[in-house]
């Protein structure tokens, strides 16, 4: 038998749905996508039982900021105290459960309920409540409900609400580590600034149809040719446009369904991804090679930013963050925040600012391409579903000296790397 | 007595210029005309989509749209090829502007127009949902070699703080 997607696909997804309903070797069946019962089996199983991205420290610099988020389809509230410590917990009054914060973000000295007006400390504890005379219950045990798990690592919180679903170190994996930190080496500083807000595109498909598109380099070419044809000489030219026999760059499945699109292999020059010549960003440079050694800036001024999912939900897309949020089986909003850096001139940024605007969001050039192709994806699959095929590549794809599966930058090895980890996530029996 | 009057002829014949200028804009948005729409702008537009109410700097925070002339060229060339799916085919849509209000005149005669508008829009490329936008825009209109023209466009809508819908449109 060939490689297939998952595993064994064996177990069972849903009480109707088992895993090789779903999936055979090289493709899906779009029931994933459409199925009320997969869904709710997700958000128990990936977005409630694993560790999802909740939001970055350097959101919530001061004491009392903070922005409201989802786990799942559970809000929750990051927050930071006045000691400096980030808590994530639920946006929810313990008391009658309406939510404390309405606003995307904001600051605040404590969190107070407009029903009866119980008041929250920055740190989740009950503080104050109304004509205390009447309370029964212990108000030591009302404060806010958190996660099982909260963990952060180089500022990148994540949460697990379950609280049994292993380490944030084993859930990143080395493959997920390294992406964290290379996304941090290019500061300067070592420092991410994420700080100009983040946009939100509603789009009316399944969740997974992103973690797929924001990691496929096989559509460049065509869902996006409208851009290349008016913004010729961009960094994915060489990389990804130049023909099947050209392009060098690759495609990496580093494993816990961590993937990535290796853009940087196939580039033709330094700082391709800023779209700079070096002499522009001088000061820069200079800085990373004071940081880093000249070997690390070098080979970072020429790889930029990488290209990947940590699963679930948070795309690294080069000088984007992007998160996936699953509402409905067909319904999800994309966010997305320029990747700013700390230790860098405020043009620097503004750049950065300004290329997130052109690619990114509603109004965005590439993603209203990719919303109407995935929005064309669920309506495709309608009631009944129908197979996919995902098997691009897998007769080439070779596993390196780390175990990870590589391929050409347009063969589905990420999104079989994807489907994998979701079938051992979803195939308990 | 004589130049009160005169004034108030001069200011609804400048209302009624700008008025018809606003409908024209919207008629062209609505039909898809983009480049007949391009060249009602002048060459130092900025076409303005805030991810709120219009009161931060553009510098540091993010916006849904915040074109120069340059990228809005680009924008309008990018809808030409004719393969950006986003609006392959061009949504339906028409547009209703009313509430207008001359802000201000600047001392070199720029006009600072504000007006709400309701637009429908058929998102034909694969929802094929009716979609309703609405906002207040805010123009800043000169007169350039005789005829009125945009300089500047601002639309701050009803709903930016959240998560919007594929707007590969022209507002």
């Amino acid at each position: 038998m060939r490689p297939i997607i998952g595993t064994e696909p064996t177990g069972q997804i849903t009480s109707e749905l088992r895993a090789d309903d779903l999936m055979q070797p090289g493709r899906v069946n779009g029931l994933a996508y459409t199925d009320p019962a997969v869904f709710e089996a997700e958000l128990e199983r990936i977005f409630t039982g694993g560790w999802v991205f909740v939001g970055h420290e350097s959101e919530v610099p001061a004491a009392g900021d903070f922005v409201t988020r989802r786990l799942g389809l559970d809000p929750v509230i990051m927050v930071r105290d006045r000691g400096g410590d980030v808590h994530v917990m639920a946006n929810r009054c313990s008391h009658r459960g309406v939510t404390l914060c309405q606003h995307a973000s904001g600051n605040t000295g404590s969190f107070a309920c407009i029903f009866h007006g119980w008041t929250y400390g920055l740190d989740g504890a009950l503080r104050g409540v109304p004509q205390p005379g009447g309370m029964c219950s212990d108000r030591e045990t009302l404060g806010l409900n958190r996660p099982g798990q909260v963990a952060s690592y180089r500022g990148f919180v994540f949460a697990n609400a379950s609280g049994d679903a292993g380490s944030l170190d084993e859930h990143l994996g080395p493959g997920g580590i390294e992406l964290l930190d290379w996304a941090c080496d290019l500061s300067p500083v070592g420092e991410l600034q994420i700080s100009a807000g983040w946009l939100g595109q509603r789009v009316s498909s399944n969740w997974k149809m992103w973690a797929e598109s924001d990691l496929d380099g096989y559509h460049l070419g065509r869902l996006h040719a409208s851009l290349w044809r008016v913004v010729p000489g961009s960094q994915y030219e060489a990389a990804v446009l130049a023909g099947e026999n050209v392009v060098t760059a690759t495609t990496r499945d580093r494993g816990r369904g961590h993937v990535e699109l290796e853009f940087w292999r196939g580039y033709d020059r330094q700082l391709a991804w800023l779209g700079v010549e070096r002499g522009q960003v001088a000061d820069y440079c200079e800085a990373l090679i004071a940081r880093h050694g000249s070997d690390r800036a070098e080979e970072l001024l020429w790889q930029g930013p990488p290209h990947a999912l940590i699963f679930p939900n948070l795309f690294l897309g080069e000088m984007n963050l992007a998160i996936i949020d699953p509402l409905a089986p067909d319904l999800t909003v994309h966010h997305h925040t320029p990747l700013l850096l700390g230790g860098v001139s405020p043009e620097f940024n503004r750049r950065v600012l300004r290329q997130s605007e052109a690619a990114m969001g509603p109004a965005g050039f590439l993603l209203p391409d990719d919303a109407t192709a995935a929005e064309r994806m669920q309506i495709a699959f309608g009631h009944s579903g129908g197979w996919m095929d995902l098997s691009r590549g897998m007769d080439r794809e070779q596993v390196d000296a780390r175990g990870d599966r590589i391929g050409h930058v347009s063969d589905e090895v990420t999104t079989r790397g994807f489907w994998r980890h979701w079938a051992e996530l979803m195939a308990t029996s | 007595m004589d130049a009160a009057v005169s004034t108030v002829s001069d200011d609804r014949d400048l209302r009624a210029e700008v008025e018809q200028l606003l409908f024209l804009e919207a008629r062209l948005a609505d039909e898809s005309r983009y480049e007949e729409w391009l060249a009602l702008m002048t060459d130092d537009v900025r076409y303005w989509v805030p991810s709120g109410p219009a009161d931060y700097d553009p510098d540091t925070r993010i916006s849904f749209v915040n074109d120069n002339r340059n990228r809005l060229e680009t924008r309008v060339r990018q809808l030409l090829t004719g393969v950006r799916y986003a609006q392959t085919p061009p949504s339906p849509m028409r547009r209703v502007i009313s509430n207008l209000e001359i802000e201000s005149t600047d001392d070199d005669g720029t006009i600072t127009v504000g007006s709400n508008f309701v637009l429908y829009e058929l998102s034909a490329q694969a929802t094929n949902e009716l979609r309703i936008w609405a906002g207040r825009a805010t123009h800043r209109i000169r007169r350039v070699d005789g005829e009125l023209r945009i300089a500047a466009k601002t639309v701050e809508l009803v709903n930016a703080t959240q998560a919007l819908p594929t707007l590969a449109f022209l507002l």
